[in-house]
């Protein structure tokens, strides 16, 4: 039996809903499932906000979190009873029995189960209380719950427990008789709903890992299996944890990581290491990516490598730091002064996130210049089975080294001719002296404004940017679902195509003829390619996160036809849906234009 | 749960018959006003009278629900389950929901049933007992029946005997531990009683007189290697079976209207007109005692069809409505031409 199900946790900030989703997912991924997680946090640290947990567990693989759930957990009903009319019917609502407060009419979850969901009432506090003899394992009673409902192997509970609270015995030694708990309790609870696991499907590739991992993680992980050398950020959501991972991973590497006092500073260490010769890379969200707007362009003139991994969040300004949107492509791709061409690519999938960070690093040397992962707070905080290789997949070096001189002949740091891409010396490097400035210069770095020089100049650092399109084992767009001339194309980039990947999977299951394309490197703009696929499509549909169809915009700079936008500013992930009902009306043209 | 002000709040407590029924009434006669049931329950109402199904190996609630979701949706009938009711408040129309929240009422009906009735001396071997009131119950019980198991049944009423008829039916074994209570809620008089016995035996039911073995002394897991329980008899007979399901008729659940401002016998009493003494509060179903002008006392009046009928009649008179209860079965367990047993309480339509 295929196995999809979705379970959401919501409480507020300090029940503990994030780290019994984490312990959840971790759990059943060891058991063999496949899990793509999303958590939702609020902006404070502690004491109110809603937070939630939300997996989807599959044998299968799935690319996108259901628009209803087949369980929702209440840790805290005050936020929870907005999310009891996403669950199924038929799906469970498990939630606190009890009030230890007068609650208002309608305060309680059982005001707002519907007559089709499943109600399972417990006394979540209590069981915690009387096993630990305080309250907090809560979200670790409600766990054991889920275990024994749900006939899932408490083993595999008890070793993520055990993961998530390694050194603190106490923690491990409370949390396991509230998981005892809420198993027990389980054993005494009639099941009534239909929500059933299947046997797991395991992963099996020979010497591959298995690892549930977030968007922010693979970067991570992609940034040391490129050999990242040096770090340079400052702290920003929802970017943050790449840069705390990589301070307790790179010093064991012997990287260097240094957290700079703004995000001016960040991108010119980067810039400065780059052009020392290391691979460096930097992290932020679209604020600081403003305030790197004016290095970067120092970046592209000086042609030096650098990475910036850059995770949207909702804009503008402060915006919402912890929702989801994708609205700084138009910043990525075309942000900043003067012509300042850079590569942009942007997964779509955390095991995307892996690959892009590490090729980050063969471009950003390759083409000598600025590379931008762009990726969202969704993608960042979302978690998926990733199966790693055996061997990183990335090369470790990839400079154009001056090669000897001839006798007497000055090393010419950014030479024109040939494929555009000059030899690049790092300082202390024997004849390979040369200066890098802010200002236009001639071959040799020295400063130079002649129309000529510019327009050479200007013309090589935006040709060279076209062989990334040829960049070895990268995948700059690829396109799924049904060969040749299709009713409805659905174009999408970043985190959201795993919703247009679904929606088009289930418009093509009730028969209308479709397909889907990713497309991840949004500069250079494989046009080619996309154009290609756009011509098979009689409509194109463009659903993205964000109120100005940015990713149509540059469709269209780059293709000029018509597409059909779905722009939505939800502050979380776009509903399959929504999308699905959008390619229906699209397919639908075709029959009232045939009937017309 | 839709809150809307200015209009009238029908509140009914039960999903059984008698609160299904009603809220149904209430819809159709004040279609602005709002309707919630809050119940105990975690099913949407199904009729208990369907529940020897699951000894023919119907497990599924699905099966069993009487409306599909969409029909509360539909009919915009809030329906509360998993919500025990702790007291009510006449004077202020209010209701304590055990899980601390407070309801408030314009109108409220009372259609909490009754749960099965288990005499004193027995109280103590509850937790060696399958009760069978419920759907979680009826599932639970045949679930430690094994095939052709044999089923102890203590006290023996109407539900009871219903159940025995699929159990013989199934080739269960069934013993019935007769006692007073054999036939609740019919009355059946002393002469008339070994017939009525002697027509269960025909329909394949042995019989064992509780009283002729002076009563039962315990109730206990049974030896190893025999049956799971063991009914020791106070003469020292025993009887070995896989369940003991007690059938001792129903008593009202009234406990959470001490205190309301009703008055309370043993079940809670009303009118004719289905009122109890507390201002907008009615009652139907299992739970109440109407008062009988013909017997000038207050009596209950059982079987689905009363029932319904109950909750159908509160909720007209709740909407201004003023009519007088008339039990709409007869009460009469006859023997029919072929020696089998016919009951009133027995009739689905
Ligand atoms: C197994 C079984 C088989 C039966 N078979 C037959 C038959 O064959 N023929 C026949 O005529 N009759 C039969 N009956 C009897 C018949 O079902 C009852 O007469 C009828 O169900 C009574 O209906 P009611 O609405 O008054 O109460 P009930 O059906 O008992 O419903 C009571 C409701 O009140 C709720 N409730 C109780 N206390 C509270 C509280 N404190 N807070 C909130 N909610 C509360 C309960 O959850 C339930 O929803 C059977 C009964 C059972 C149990």
């Amino acid at each position: 039996m295929a196995t999809d199900i979705q379970i959401s946790i919501v409480g507020s900030a300090g029940d503990g809903t994030i780290a019994a989703g984490e312990i959840l997912r971790n759990a059943l991924a060891g058991m063999g499932y496949k899990v793509i997680s999303f958590d939702v946090y609020p902006p404070e640290i502690r004491g109110f906000g809603k937070c939630i947990a939300r997996m989807r567990i599959t044998t299968e693989q799935a690319y996108s979190l259901k628009h209803k759930s087949d369980v929702l957990v209440s840790l805290d009903d005050s936020h929870a009873i907005a999310h009891a009319n996403e669950v199924r019917d038929c799906g469970a609502v498990i939630y606190e029995q009890g009030s230890i407060v007068r609650l208002p009419e309608g305060g309680h979850m059982s005001a707002h189960i519907g007559p089709g969901q499943l109600p399972y009432p417990l006394p979540i506090r209590e069981l915690s209380e009387k096993s630990t003899g305080a309250n907090r394992s809560r979200n670790i009673v409600v766990l054991g719950f889920i275990a024994g409902l749900f006939n899932l192997p408490a083993e595999g509970f008890r070793k993520a427990i055990g993961k998530k609270f390694r050194n603190k015995a106490a923690a491990v030694e409370a949390s396991e008789a509230a998981f005892k708990a809420g198993l027990d309790y389980a054993a005494k609870t009639f099941k009534l709903d239909d929500v059933s696991f299947g046997p797991p499907v395991a992963t099996v590739v020979a010497g591959a890992t298995v690892e549930m991992i977030n968007g922010n993680a693979a970067i991570v992980r992609g940034a040391l299996d490129a050999g990242i050398d040096t770090f340079f950020g400052y702290p920003i959501t929802p970017a943050t944890s790449i840069m705390e991972r990589l301070a307790s991973e790179m010093p064991k590497r012997g990287g260097r990581l240094l957290q700079t006092e703004d995000e001016i500073s960040a991108i010119s260490a980067v810039i400065g290491a780059g052009f020392a010769g290391a691979r460096a890379a930097t992290s932020t969200s679209g604020p600081g990516l403003s305030l790197m707007a004016e290095m970067l362009g120092m970046g592209v003139i000086g042609e030096v490598p650098a990475v910036l991994f850059v995770s949207q969040r909702g804009g503008p300004s402060t915006g919402m730091p912890t929702k989801t949107e994708q609205s700084d492509l138009h910043m990525a791709v075309y942000g900043g002064h003067g012509d300042a061409p850079r590569i942009v690519i942007a997964p779509t999938n955390v095991d995307g996130c892996y690959r892009c960070a590490g090729k980050a690093f063969e471009m950003a040397e390759a083409y000598q210049t600025p590379v931008i992962v762009l990726i969202d707070l969704y993608l960042s905080n979302r978690y998926e089975t990733v199966v790693f290789p055996a061997r990183p997949p990335f090369e470790a070096d990839l400079n154009r080294r001056p090669g000897k001189q001839a006798a007497g002949a000055q090393y010419k740091r950014y030479a024109l001719g040939g494929d555009d891409i000059s030899p690049r010396a790092v300082p202390g490097e024997k004849g390979g002296m040369h200066v890098v400035t802010g200002l236009e210069h001639n071959e040799l770095g020295r400063p130079n404004d002649s129309a000529e020089l510019h327009a050479a100049m200007s013309r090589k650092r935006h040709e060279k940017l076209k062989l990334a399109l040829n960049h070895p084992d990268f995948t700059k767009f690829k396109r799924f679902g049904d060969e040749g001339p299709v009713d409805v194309g659905v174009m999408s980039w970043g985190s959201n195509f795993g919703e247009c990947l679904e929606a088009m999977l289930k418009a093509r299951a009730e028969g209308i003829r479709c397909a889907a394309m990713k497309v991840v490197m949004l500069s250079p703009f494989p046009t080619e390619g996309v154009a290609s696929f756009m011509a098979d499509c009689r409509e194109v549909l463009v659903p993205e996160l964000n109120y100005q169809g940015q990713f149509a915009n540059l469709l269209q700079a780059n293709i000029a036809r018509p597409v059909t936008r779905l722009d939505r500013v939800p502050g979380e992930p776009m509903k399959v849906e929504e999308i699905l009902e959008e390619i229906r009306r699209l397919a639908g043209n075709k029959a009232a234009q045939k009937a017309a | 749960m839709t809150k809307t002000k200015n209009v009238r709040h029908h509140v009914v407590i039960g999903s059984g018959v008698a609160g299904s029924q009603a809220a149904e009434t209430l819809r159709e006669r004040e279609p602005d006003a709002r309707v919630t049931i809050l119940t105990l329950s975690s099913l949407l109402f199904y009729n208990r009278y369907d529940l020897p199904k699951v000894f023919r190996g119907h497990r599924d609630w699905r099966e069993f629900l009487a409306f599909p979701a969409e029909y509360y949706k539909d009919h915009r009938i809030e329906v509360r389950r998993c919500s025990r009711v702790a007291g009510v408040d006449g004077s202020r129309r209010t209701i304590a929901l055990e899980h601390k929240e407070e309801i408030r009422f314009d109108t409220l009906l009372v259609a909490s049933g009754g749960r099965g009735y288990i005499p004193e001396e027995l109280a103590d071997f509850r937790p060696l007992m399958h009760p069978f009131s419920s759907y979680t119950e009826a599932v639970t019980a045949a679930g430690v029946v094994p095939e052709r198991g044999h089923v102890i049944m203590l006290g023996g009423d109407m539900i009871g005997l219903d159940l025995a008829r699929t159990l013989v039916d199934t080739r269960h074994r069934v013993t019935l531990v007769a006692g007073p209570q054999t036939f609740w809620p019919h009355e059946v008089d002393e002469d008339e009683r070994p017939g009525l016995i002697a027509a269960l035996e025909k329909m394949g039911v042995e019989v064992v007189e509780a009283a002729d073995a002076g009563g039962i002394a315990s109730i206990e897991q049974g030896a190893r290697g025999l049956s799971a329980r063991r009914v020791l008899f106070k003469d020292g007979t025993e009887l070995y079976g896989d369940v003991v399901m007690p059938f001792f008729g129903l008593s009202p659940s009234v406990e959470f209207m001490l205190g309301s401002g009703t008055d309370i016998e043993r079940g809670l009493l009303v009118n004719p007109a289905l009122r109890t003494t507390g201002e907008g509060i009615y009652a139907a179903g299992d739970v109440c005692q109407i008062w009988s002008d013909a017997e000038k006392r207050y009596r209950f009046f059982y079987g689905w069809k009363n029932v319904r009928a109950m909750g159908e009649l509160a909720a007209r008179n709740i909407t201004g409505g003023d009519e007088p209860w008339v039990p709409v079965q007869d009460e009469k367990l006859r023997i029919d031409g072929q020696g089998k047993l016919q009951s009133p309480f027995w009739e689905y339509e």
